[in-house]
């Protein structure tokens, strides 16, 4: 059966398509456009999943929808019916934004793609996400939990999966609904302390490091707990259900002290600056605390050893770790792409698993569902900007490229098909020495333009994770997809400063060969030179661009950065070194 | 920008809070036009143009920080002196393209010149009004001043090249992108105003047909128990709802 899974009008939009079971290709549509999170119809990774199978879209045997359009528009109607009249503000603009497109999506996918309307089914939002987390596992029963801001009621989901020749099954068995979500608590305060909703999330989590949980009881204030376990918001404290303009009403203000305005740099050596990265570890204490809770109800209820976790809650590295930690679960599985965009996948696997009843097939354990790199593009461009580019043996690529990160370059790193999820794990990565904090601050600055706070992730061979990294048993798992933050042991701290947190801790991806076999040499060649068979591993892209895909996407961020050399496949283009006559006549001849 | 806007220039960048948003804004806009003409270097075919594109999508990343830096700073001086920010409407002070998008697509490299052309044009005449509007600020003069210079650049060579790429239908080319502009204004404003109506028509509906719902659905929302629900049966996959 050939079923094209998507997701969109909400962020991130993407397609996948499964084939017989198997996912043939999968790719987030803003990989494509180049307009960051865009939620648009993912036409363009639909055509990039038919194309690579050689499909026409009538040759599709369904297509899935990641939630149900009616369900949610009814949760939107009520919402605002439910704060009449403090909602008539936002009532306008959320009727108008579900009545454009969203309502109709049936239709949009139809006249889009020409499929008939009997083809097109629709999943629970919360339904794509579990099977995106489960049936992406290499595990035949686990305790599912998925948890984000919300998709058509459900904010949070719990319930178990099942499968293996006697077929498929993902049972949710409980859920707590709209208003009450902890990815709308953890949103409220991305919007508060003045970044970008449904982006800045990781912000707020690279922030936390920097200060003490001391507001975590106000923070507990907004999100009561409820004689049964679960929780609630005391929605006095939020307006995101009544105005579309700000999230946190002002009673929150009056908690929490005056909002960061989104222009003001935070300055951790002011008592505001502190201020606001003691609110971010306040909320995410409380919901590392609340997802603990739960997790540990949930394992002593299922009595299973693994846990799948989705929905975009499962993006909080930290949250993750706790879990693992303590939880009792044994094993921890997050996907590669845990939020909407990964939707698409879960909701093919799920129509193709469960509401067609084809048989189990395991799942390949690596993310590179994306496009791959036209080699012969990057030794073309290069020479017609008469930049030196050599193509190189595959020894001699390894080697060299070893000498350049020990020499302290930065290298741009595109080799096979582009990672599906929001996380590069080698295939599209920025590389470079993972030991001084100055590299840190060098790709902060010149490179990726953002945040001096903000950590970056190292990558490690998983026989040597161990020795660098405290890992707890499940851990070198979980860090497979880039999921969990660890404890860098003290005795590396300064030898690995680039990639340790203010906390001591990082986000580590452990690597086995078969996963990426020529970064993984690579790191082995590395650390023969230093002694630490460790990298900074870290997305290639600039800031406000999404990760790049083709060489000339790679070519073009090399040349507007300070990345000193980038390899596509086997050619290395480098940057020349300073030449002011040269520079002069190049200008002479642009101009 | 023509005479007649100088006076509400003049109060749009009269307040250093006001400006130093605004200069924040330019800033983004800014950072965005670079992101597109980073696009256009990496889908063009002709790498004359692609040079002369990064180039520009440099420049407008320079500018960008130029912007940002300056009204930081300008905000940094306000908020030492207990200033809040004021009412702030984009409409009144374009940055560089305007409130025009760029449409970037492969193999289109003459439409875009000539649409760049334009908005670099366009851009020029409004930052030598901000430039005139900001006299008692020279820091922020001199940013404005040191910006136009590269936009003079940049007006130059697109006109250029599209001589070079479209040799015969140039002035058509520029015609045709001035229509788009005008188009898109056009469309811009019929969009705002059938936004705007719609939005009326709703909010009177919201006044006059909602109220009985409301009173039901908050009955119905008191009758909710707290913390977890059941889940209902998901599985069948025909229905939107």
């Amino acid at each position: 059966m050939k079923i094209l899974g998507l997701s969109c009008f909400y962020h991130d939009s993407a397609a996948a398509l499964v084939i017989d079971g198997m996912p043939v290709a999968a790719v987030q549509e803003e990989r494509l456009t180049r307009r960051k999170n865009d939620s648009a119809f993912p036409i363009e990774a639909v055509e990039y999943c038919l194309d690579t199978a050689g499909l026409e879209p009538e040759e599709l045997d369904a297509v899935v929808f990641y939630e149900r359009p009616m369900l949610k528009f009814e949760r939107v109607l009520t919402t605002a019916l439910r704060a009449f009249p403090h909602s008539w503000r936002s009532f306008p603009h959320a009727m108008k934004n579900m009545l454009g497109e969203k309502a109709w999506v049936r239709g949009v996918i139809t006249s889009r793609l020409g499929v008939p309307g009997n083809k097109i089914l629709f999943t629970e939002h919360h339904q794509s996400h579990a099977a995106a987390a489960f049936l992406t596992a290499p595990t035949e029963r686990a305790a599912i939990l998925t948890a984000d801001g919300v998709g058509e009621w459900a904010t949070l989901t719990v319930g178990t999966g099942t499968r293996g020749a006697s077929g498929t099954s993902i049972e949710i068995d409980r859920e707590i609904r709209f208003p009450h979500s902890l990815g709308m608590l953890y949103s409220t305060f991305t919007a508060y302390l003045g970044f970008a909703v449904n982006e800045g999330e990781y912000k707020v989590m690279g922030l936390a490091s920097y200060g003490e949980p001391t507001m975590a009881d106000q923070v507990r204030k907004l999100i009561p707990r409820t004689a049964d376990g679960a929780f609630r918001l005391d929605l006095d404290y939020f307006d995101f259900h009544t105005t579309s303009k700000r999230s946190f009403s002002d009673k929150f203000i009056k908690l929490f002290g005056p909002p960061r305005s989104r222009y003001e740099p935070i300055d951790l050596s002011t008592d505001e600056g502190r201020r606001f990265a003691n609110c971010a570890a306040s909320v995410q204490r409380v919901l590392e605390d609340i997802l603990v809770d739960l997790t540990r109800d949930l394992h002593d209820r299922t009595r299973l050893p693994d846990l799948c976790l989705g929905g975009g809650v499962a993006l909080n590295g930290v949250a993750n770790a706790r879990i693992l930690r303590e939880s009792g679960f044994e094993r921890l599985f997050v996907p590669p792409a845990p939020g909407d965009a990964g939707c698409a996948l879960g909701a093919a696997l799920y129509a193709d698993r469960i509401h067609f009843g084809n048989p189990d097939r395991a799942f390949p354990d690596h993310p590179f569902w994306g496009p791959e790199p036209d080699d012969a593009a990057l030794p073309r461009i290069a020479a017609e900007d008469k930049f030196p580019h050599e193509a190189l043996s595959d020894e001699a690529l390894i080697e060299e490229t070893a000498d350049d990160l020990a020499a302290g370059r930065i290298v741009g790193w595109i080799q096979g098909r582009t990672e599906f999820g929001p996380r590069a794990l080698g295939n599209r990565s920025l590389l470079a020495a993972p030991h001084d904090a100055e590299m840190r601050d060098r790709l902060n600055r010149d490179i990726k333009y953002r945040e001096e706070f903000r950590p970056f992730a190292p990558v490690v061979p998983i026989e040597e994770a161990e020795r660098y990294f405290e890992l707890p048993p499940g851990g070198a798992r979980l860090s497979r997809f880039m999921s969990g933050v660890f404890p860098v042991r003290p005795e590396w701290r300064d030898r690995l400063a680039a990639i340790t947190h203010v906390d001591g801790t990082a986000r580590l991806q452990t690597l086995e060969r078969s996963f990426a076999p020529r970064l993984y040499d690579l790191i082995q060649a590395y650390g023969r030179r230093s002694g630490v068979p460790v990298l900074l591993n870290t997305s290639f892209n600039l800031a406000g661009e999404p990760i790049v895909c083709t060489p000339q996407e790679g070519y073009s961020t090399f040349r507007r950065s300070g990345v000193d050399l980038l390899i596509v496949g086997n050619t290395r283009v480098r940057k020349r070194p300073k030449n002011a006559k040269r520079e002069a006549h190049e200008e002479e001849e642009l101009v | 920008m023509g005479f007649w806007l100088n006076p509400v220039q003049a109060w749009v960048w009269r307040d250093p809070v006001r400006r130093g948003y605004r200069l924040l804004r330019f800033a983004e806009v800014e950072a965005d036009g670079g992101r597109d003409l980073a696009r256009a270097a990496e889908l063009t075919p002709d790498p004359k143009l692609r040079r002369l594109y990064l180039r520009h999508a440099a420049d407008e990343q320079r500018h960008a920080e130029m912007f940002r830096r300056r009204g930081s700073d300008l905000l940094r001086a306000s908020a030492a002196a207990g200033a809040a920010a004021g009412w702030q409407p984009d409409w009144l002070a374009p940055g560089e393209r305007g409130l025009d998008d760029v449409e970037v697509e492969e193999g289109r490299d003459a439409p875009l010149l000539a649409f760049l052309h334009l908005s670099e044009a366009a851009a020029a005449r409004s930052f030598k009004t901000y430039h005139a509007a900001v006299r008692a600020d020279p820091e922020t003069r001199d940013v404005f001043a040191r910006i136009l210079k590269d936009e003079n650049f940049h007006m130059s060579y697109t006109r250029h090249e599209l001589g070079r790429v479209a040799p015969k239908k140039q002035g058509w080319l520029l015609w045709k992108a001035r229509l788009g502009r005008l188009w898109k204004g056009y469309l811009r404003f019929a969009v705002a105003l059938g936004s705007l109506m719609g939005g009326v028509l709703l909010t009177l509906q919201y006044f006059i047909l909602l109220p009985v719902f409301a009173l039901g659905a908050k009955r119905a929302a008191k009758r909710e128990p707290e913390g977890w629900a059941a889940a209902r049966d998901r599985r069948d996959l025909k229905g939107q709802y």
